[in-house]
């Protein structure tokens, strides 16, 4: 049988500072990934995400578990996998005195590739990440995004069979986003597999064949995106804004999602009508739309919230 | 690079990668001009003070200023290692890779080396002309460089990552530097520092390198076992301290 790309099991992590208490990062989160799949690991800030994308890349032990890559023992023998991996770090940065070319170039050829492949490899991920007309600019003088995109292209000329990205478009904008999506997809039909991270459900959702996600180091859900929408209990959303005031009578309609002062309503098509008439009589806001992720991931995530308190 | 096509030739030696990153350090390095120019200025002012002040010890400080030159190089490798961690994240880059962490020290330390070696040059040159060193006196300076070199740079990417915050690594750094540095025997004759602390200062790799360089070109006089004294210690200090640093390297690129 051929080993997954990634397995972890059970995996536990706890920070244990010098003063104050012990910091439970993970609390036994087990997935696993096969080849050529693209997955998004979802959460709130200090959800656990990095943590555990920094232990399975071989950058942090966990305090206990099992992680396993292409089928060799992560934990016991980062060395013998670290061949396989290449990685975004979250909030990373290119060389500030090499252009986005030479940083991409003397990575490749520190991987132990040829000049060629390493030329060409580069030359393809610039052209991809849209950096060919500042290749040449030292990254002191890039903006925030094309450093964003210089770190990404350097990572994905690796075509590395397993990569890990840690919030790998922040501060693009929307056209770069796209542009690095589709360089994510071509690096899978190549075979490569991918985990990420995101805070941009619309992302998660257009790129990952599956999600799972994380809320206090521990893993909530698990499925496709149309999976966690299904799960929300309909197929509409109505946002009514500012809704908290009539909340208990929204809760009639369907399961509600908080979002500060806006309370979306997830229902079915019938019974629409009726919660546009109640906002309208208490002279609120009210707009319709098709269940996001971002409902899906409220309602996972706020349940649990929920759940704790 | 996929799992259906055979893994290229990464992997297979502890130091894959290593000349690519010496070249990528040296690169970003030359960027820094000016630092690199005034990075004998101290020296070149010590120099100043004792032409001035005491001529005679000349000789002296010459070569106490090549060795503390190459003794700082490891400072500037400290803070480059610190910057690449902390600021740029990068290390995570080179760490879940093919190349070993072994080899990331040594690429770095080498990268910056070699950035640097010019003024030191500068120095050696200046010593040429005022010290009239033999071809053995010559091999023993290039030695005792290459071990304070291989020393400092260890010292100095050991304490790179000990700290999660650059301004937390610059005081511990000045420290070090000047205890080791400019405190011991290093611009000055081992004579005049106070003879019970004498062994302690050849114990020193800074101190203890400075005198056997000076004992080779003939301004200092050692005794058989003050040199075997600096020379034991010498060899000892910059190998534990490369093994040290070699472990602890491969250790901290995953982190606890």
């Amino acid at each position: 049988m051929t080993p997954d790309a990634l397995r972890a099991d059970s995996v536990r992590k706890t920070y244990r500072g010098r003063s104050g208490p012990a910091i439970e990062a993970l609390t036994g989160v087990s997935l696993r990934l096969s080849r050529a799949e693209r997955v998004a690991l979802l959460g709130r800030n200090g959800a656990g995400k990095t943590t555990f994308l920094r232990i399975a890349s071989t950058l942090l032990a966990p305090t206990s578990g099992e992680v396993e890559i292409f089928g060799h023992d992560a934990i016991a023998d980062p060395e013998s996998v670290r061949p396989y991996l290449a990685v975004v770090p979250q909030e990373g940065k290119p060389f500030m005195h090499l252009t986005p070319r030479e940083q991409a170039y003397t990575y490749l050829r520190a991987r132990g590739f040829t000049r060629e492949t390493s030329k060409s490899r580069t030359e393809h991920a610039l052209e991809q990440m849209g950096l060919t007309e500042v290749a040449d600019r030292l990254s002191i003088t890039l903006s925030g995004g094309q450093r964003q995109r210089t770190m990404v292209a350097t990572v994905i000329s690796t075509e590395a069979p397993l990569l890990f990205l840690d919030e790998p478009t922040i501060g693009m904008d929307p056209f770069a986003r796209r542009s690095v999506w589709d360089s994510f997809r071509e690096l899978t039909r190549k075979g490569s597999t991918i985990l990420l991270t995101t805070h941009y459900l619309d992302e998660a959702e257009a790129l990952s064949q599956r999600l799972y996600i994380i809320d206090r180091g521990r893993l909530l859900a698990e499925g496709t995106a149309d999976d966690m929408k299904r799960s929300v209990g309909g197929t509409l959303r109505v946002s009514v804004a500012p809704g908290n005031g009539v909340a208990e009578q929204l809760a009639t309609f369907g399961p509600l999602v908080r979002d500060g002062d806006t309370v979306h309503v997830i229902t079915s098509p019938g019974r629409i009508q009726e919660i546009l008439q109640l906002a309208a009589h208490s002279n609120l806001t009210a707009s319709v739309g098709p269940v996001t992720l971002e409902e899906a991931f409220l309602r996972v995530v706020g349940r649990s919230i929920n759940d704790e308190s | 690079m996929n799992l259906e096509t055979p893994m290229p030739a990464v992997g297979r030696s502890r130091w894959t990668g290593l000349g690519a990153f010496i070249g990528t350090e040296l690169r970003v390095q030359l960027h820094e001009g000016l630092a690199i120019a005034t990075s004998i200025v101290v020296q070149a002012v010590f120099l100043v003070f004792v032409a001035v002040l005491a001529q005679g010890y000349l000789p002296f400080t010459l070569v106490g200023a090549i060795v503390f030159s190459v003794f700082t190089i490891g400072q500037r490798i400290q803070n480059e290692a610190a910057w690449i961690r902390i600021d740029h994240k990068l290390h995570e880059l080179y760490h879940a890779s093919p190349m070993t962490p072994g080899a990331y020290f040594l690429g770095l330390s080498v990268g910056v080396l070699l950035a640097y070696v010019g003024p030191i040059l500068v120095l050696v040159a200046a010593a040429v002309y005022f010290i009239a060193f033999t071809a053995a006196a010559a091999l023993v300076l290039v030695a005792v460089l290459a071990a304070e070199f291989i020393f400092t740079a260890s010292v100095g990417y050991m304490i790179s990552t000990w700290f999660r915050d650059m301004r937390s690594i610059w005081p511990y750094s000045t420290l070090f530097f000047n205890l080791f540095g400019v405190l011991p025997p290093v611009f000055y004759p081992l004579g005049l520092f106070p003879v019970s602390l004498q062994p302690v200062a050849l114990l020193l790799p800074t101190s203890g390198g400075t005198a056997l360089a000076e004992r080779a070109a003939g301004i200092l006089p050692l005794t058989t076992g003050e040199i075997l004294l600096a020379s034991i210690s010498l060899v000892v200090s910059t190998g534990a301290a490369f093994i040290g640093a070699v472990y602890w390297a491969r250790r901290i690129s995953r982190e606890r």
